[in-house]
């Protein structure tokens, strides 16, 4: 590499897309304009398992304002849709399998004359046994989601010998833990927009976290060629994994593919509830035995998720938490099992940090309640266990580097020590405890034990412009902004100087999803092995004009010039000159695909991951024991990125995380049937926020570009379980449900004697 | 259906005067979008809980989706159209800009309004005024603390330190 000062990497960089939200500029898909569009809706189940005997559209049909009412017959391709087991119908033919299931599209005029058609189309069904527990659905004579049955995935991972170890062992502890079906709730509702170009092709525009899997799944279910859709990602308003799946990209195509006509489709807050993923609800009972030092001896896990009526990430999701249930501590035998079942509730996808999160609620919770059985402390404990260089996991792979979960709990320990010193103790206004917590976390990045490349290139037009061409969804994390500085560092050029052509199928290669945590290291590797091409080339041409050798020679604002002899230098715009008149090509391609190998089916061993993110938080909380009331009053968030590319970025995600994670801990429960919209779902607010102290740990991962990894998925993870230990801590009571709402808590409280009803306490005068 | 009655409202918005004839069922925040075609101010909810639609109605912060068009009548409106200065970011949306407030960009616009109004009412806020201010604006990326201090900022830039 050029030995050159690094200027672009590490440095706070504006981002680049949102100049033109603060104008109010219309870059989402319900801001586009259309020439005379068509309104899209779909007619969803009302019941959550039922055979459909009949669907009548006749009435409906002509009802005015309906351009076309569609059915699963219309469906020209194949209708499944799913990016790991197909099993989704875009419109389901026979049966209905959850409450929001799609039934009927129709395409009108306008919003009135869609909503009157709805409610014409007649639809007989014929209930179907509902089932709503996953371990129901494991039953040998329950009745059938799928054809293939209601077991869809199971994830095992063996490793030493369990059993023999906790015969041995001089603590163990076993628990089980359960969490609640979430919701997303980006900001902007899904939608779409789509028109037919003059050459037939269909554009579809989308609030989308992968466009190119949009893109070969609206091929596949219209049954055209790839060359005749067009996606291309508007402005998205979050994603936190939901957008993954397609929402309204198959259906668009159907009406694009029919009618030739511009159509939109903006759900409304209600229909985006009722009709995307939500995050998977885990069952985890989870025994974990120490030796009588505090070191983890063997663990075993059961952990049952419920993927609802579709597997979307299901599958994803069993395989992360299996792989994640150790935490990021070393345990010589571990026995997990984690199964992935099909029930009639909605169906649940990939939601930041599939899986992971709700297993560190386990695995955290137990790493405090064999402390307190060891009687040392919550932060020792982790010490002494963490994961370091030459460490196994449980899937029995060796980490050779950028292990940083040391660094995180040795960043957070002043102030733990601090707080555990004096805050804790300082006198709490009455009927309030306060309590201090720890969450740890590591988290894998890419998908698990999968291949997951991405592509980029890199092309310089011939007055040296740069041009950045990435299929990355940006989705308001920052990733444009972060490869548009990894560019600029390798060409010597300002990232806002690069143009970039994003996330559209027609001009940019497959960067695979937005999702895993994954862009920054995999995409950010990318694209500067496409750079690094271009430089290599533009330093052999300048090389021979220059009469220097190569490796004393770099690229600058501009110029290329030698580093032992500053005199020596050309303009790039004359090597770009000379290397067109050879008929050099200036667009390079570049590629990153991490190093992994499958895990084994049997006793999951291999490398899920090339590199892991790690992470500690430490929870100040305060609780009212009256009330159940829950204030978060400190936050320290230690995570190890590798490298913070865009230190601001990494400190956003970090922020969000937080907020997502006490909506996780705290507040944040669907309920299928009940839960309707935002006025029966909260999510975190301004005023439930915490002081935050973001510290960014570099423990440089070598395979990643400068040093990164990742931090979108980790910024959540610790969040929850460092409240619900800090809870524990105030009440000396333990919650095993997520969220600890009001209730629970107070429950927790009446439990553990600190409610003032509770016997034995006393009211104070 | 019956088609509504239509009322006729005149008002101003971002400085400009309209009339028009609006359904009486009809919200302030379809006949900005959809009618005056401002889509800066957007939809979340439709029902009052996200404050991403926030509008300055004379002076206060407004949930466009709650408010009847006709209702609209005699005000002075502004959106985050509003808020261009010469073609130029305002101040306060340069420092969202330079604060990193912005993630998707989706609750800005709702964000940008209630601070606007909150400073036009307060030029010296303390950090629970605007805690007090934004808590109506749901944003589900920032965990709002980039979007305090811009405001903080702003503040700071329009009107000096805090006495
Ligand atoms: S759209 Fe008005 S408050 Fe949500
Ligand atoms: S920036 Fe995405 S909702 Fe606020």
């Amino acid at each position: 590499m050029n030995m050159k000062e690094i200027k672009k990497i590490g440095r706070n960089w504006l981002r680049r897309d949102a100049a033109e939200k603060l104008r109010g500029n219309p870059v989402f898909c319900a801001d586009l304009t259309l020439e005379n569009p068509l309104t899209l809706k779909v007619l969803r189940s009302t019941h959550a398992h039922a055979r459909i005997k009949r669907i009548d559209v006749d009435r409906a049909s002509r009802t005015q304002g309906i351009a076309r009412i569609f059915t699963a017959a219309d469906i020209p391709g194949k209708n499944l849709a799913g990016i790991i087991n197909k099993d989704h119908p875009l419109l389901v033919p026979d049966k209905v399998r959850h409450v929001g299931d799609a039934i009927a599209l129709v395409a009108a005029e306008t919003e009135t004359a869609a909503e009157r058609a709805l409610q014409a189309i007649q639809v007989t069904y014929e209930d179907l046994p509902v089932i709503r527990d996953p371990e129901e659905a494991l039953k040998e004579d329950a009745p059938r989601i799928h054809e293939t049955g209601n077991l869809l995935f199971t994830r095992k991972i063996k490793r030493g010998e369990v059993e023999r170890a906790f015969d041995d062992c001089a603590v163990v502890v076993e628990k089980t833990y359960r969490t609640s079906f979430l919701e997303h709730a980006y900001l902007e509702p899904d939608a779409g927009a789509g028109y037919v170009a003059a050459d037939g092709t269909l554009v579809i525009y989308a609030s989308t976290q992968n466009p190119h899997y949009d893109h070969g799944e609206v091929a596949s279910l219209l049954g055209v060629a790839h060359e005749k859709v067009r996606i291309i990602q508007a402005a998205t308003g979050g994603g936190f994994g939901s957008k993954l799946d397609l929402n309204t990209q198959g259906f668009i195509g159907l009406a694009l593919y029919y009618l030739g006509r511009p159509v939109r489709y903006v759900y409304s807050r209600e229909e985006s509830f009722l009709a995307t993923a939500k995050r998977h609800p885990l069952t985890i009972t989870i025994k974990t035995g120490t030796d009588s030092q505090g070191r983890l001896m063997a663990m075993r896990a059961r952990i049952l998720c419920d993927t609802g009526a579709y597997g979307s990430y299901g599958i994803a999701v069993a395989s992360r938490a299996a792989v994640h249930a150790t935490g990021p501590y070393e345990v010589p035998n571990v026995d997990i099992e984690a199964l992935c079942v099909y029930t009639n509730n909605p169906f649940a996808g990939a939601m930041r940090g599939f899986g992971a999160p709700q297993a560190a609620f386990a695995f955290e919770s137990q790493m405090d309640l064999l402390a307190g059985e060891l009687g040392i402390s919550p932060l020792e404990m982790r010490r002494q266990n963490a994961l370091r260089e030459g460490s196994f996991t449980g899937t029995g792979q060796k980490l050779t580097a950028s292990v940083g979960i040391r660094d995180c709990l040795n960043a957070v320990k002043p102030f733990y020590e601090r707080v555990m010193e004096k805050w804790r103790h300082d006198p709490a206004p009455t009927f309030k405890k306060r309590g201090v917590g720890l969450g740890a976390m590591w988290y894998g990045i890419g998908n698990t034990g999968l291949q997951n490349p991405s592509t980029a290139q890199i092309e310089m037009d011939p007055e040296g412009s740069v041009t950045l061409y990435t299929g990355c969804a940006d989705i308001g994390q920052g990733s444009t902004t972060v490869l548009s500085q990894i560019a600029g560092e390798m060409l010597g050029l300002s990232p806002g100087a690069i143009r970039a052509v994003v996330a559209d199928t027609k001009y940019t290669t497959d960067a695979g999803a937005t999702s895993a945590s994954r862009q920054t290291y995999i995409s950010g590797n990318a694209v500067k092995d496409a750079a690094g091409k271009l430089v290599e080339i533009l330093l052999t041409e300048a090389s021979n004009l220059l009469k220097r050798p190569k490796e004393s020679l770099i690229v600058d604002s501009g110029l290329i010039r030698d580093k032992n002899d500053p005199e020596k230098t050309v303009p790039v715009t004359d090597i770009v000159r000379r290397a067109h008149e050879k008929g050099l090509s200036l667009k390079c391609q570049g590629s990153f695909d991490p190093v992994t190998e499958p895990l084994d089916p049997e006793t999951g061993q291999g490398v899920p991951y090339a590199t892991y993110a790690f992470a500690c938080h430490l929870a100040q909380v305060t609780v009212d024991v009256l009330t159940g009331e829950v204030e978060v009053n400190r936050i320290v968030a230690a995570h190890d990125v590798g490298k913070a590319i865009n230190p601001a970025g990494v400190i956003g995600q970090i922020y969000g995380g937080v907020a997502m994670g006490i909506g996780f801990g705290l507040m944040e429960r669907y309920v299928p049937g009940r839960t309707v919209s935002l006025n029966d779902y909260d999510i975190p607010t301004c005023k439930d926020m915490p002081d935050i102290v973001p510290i960014v740990v570099e423990s440089a991962e070598p395979t990643g570009p400068y040093g990164a990894k990742g931090v979108g998925e980790p910024a959540l993870i610790p969040t929850a379980p460092a409240v619900l230990n800090a809870i524990s801590d105030a009440l000396g009571e333990r919650i095993y449900t997520l969220p600890a709402n009001l209730e629970r808590v107070l429950e927790a409280a009446v439990a553990a004697g600190v409610f003032p009803g509770s016997h034995g306490v006393k009211q104070p005068a | 259906m019956e088609p509504c009655r239509q009322v006729p409202v005149a008002f101003t918005i971002n400085g400009r005067a309209v009339s028009l004839e609006v359904a009486a069922d009809e919200t302030a925040l379809h006949v900005i979008r959809d009618r005056l075609l401002l889509k800066g101010t957007k939809e979340g909810c439709g029902i009052g809980e996200c404050g991403a639609c926030t509008i300055v109605v004379d002076g206060k912060a407004v949930n466009a989706c709650l408010m009847l068009a006709a209702q609209l009548q005699g005000r002075n409106i502004m959106t985050v159209e509003g808020l261009i200065e010469k073609h130029e970011l305002s101040v306060l949306q340069k420092a969202f800009l330079e604060d990193h407030a912005v993630q998707c960009g989706f609750c800005t616009p709702g964000m940008l309004m209630s601070s606007c109004a909150l400073l036009k009412d307060k030029p010296r806020p303390d950090k629970g005024d605007i805690v007090d201010a934004i808590s109506g604006n749901l944003c589900r990326c920032t965990g709002y603390q980039q979007v305090v201090g811009a405001i903080q900022d702003a503040a700071r830039r329009l009107f000096g330190e805090k006495a």
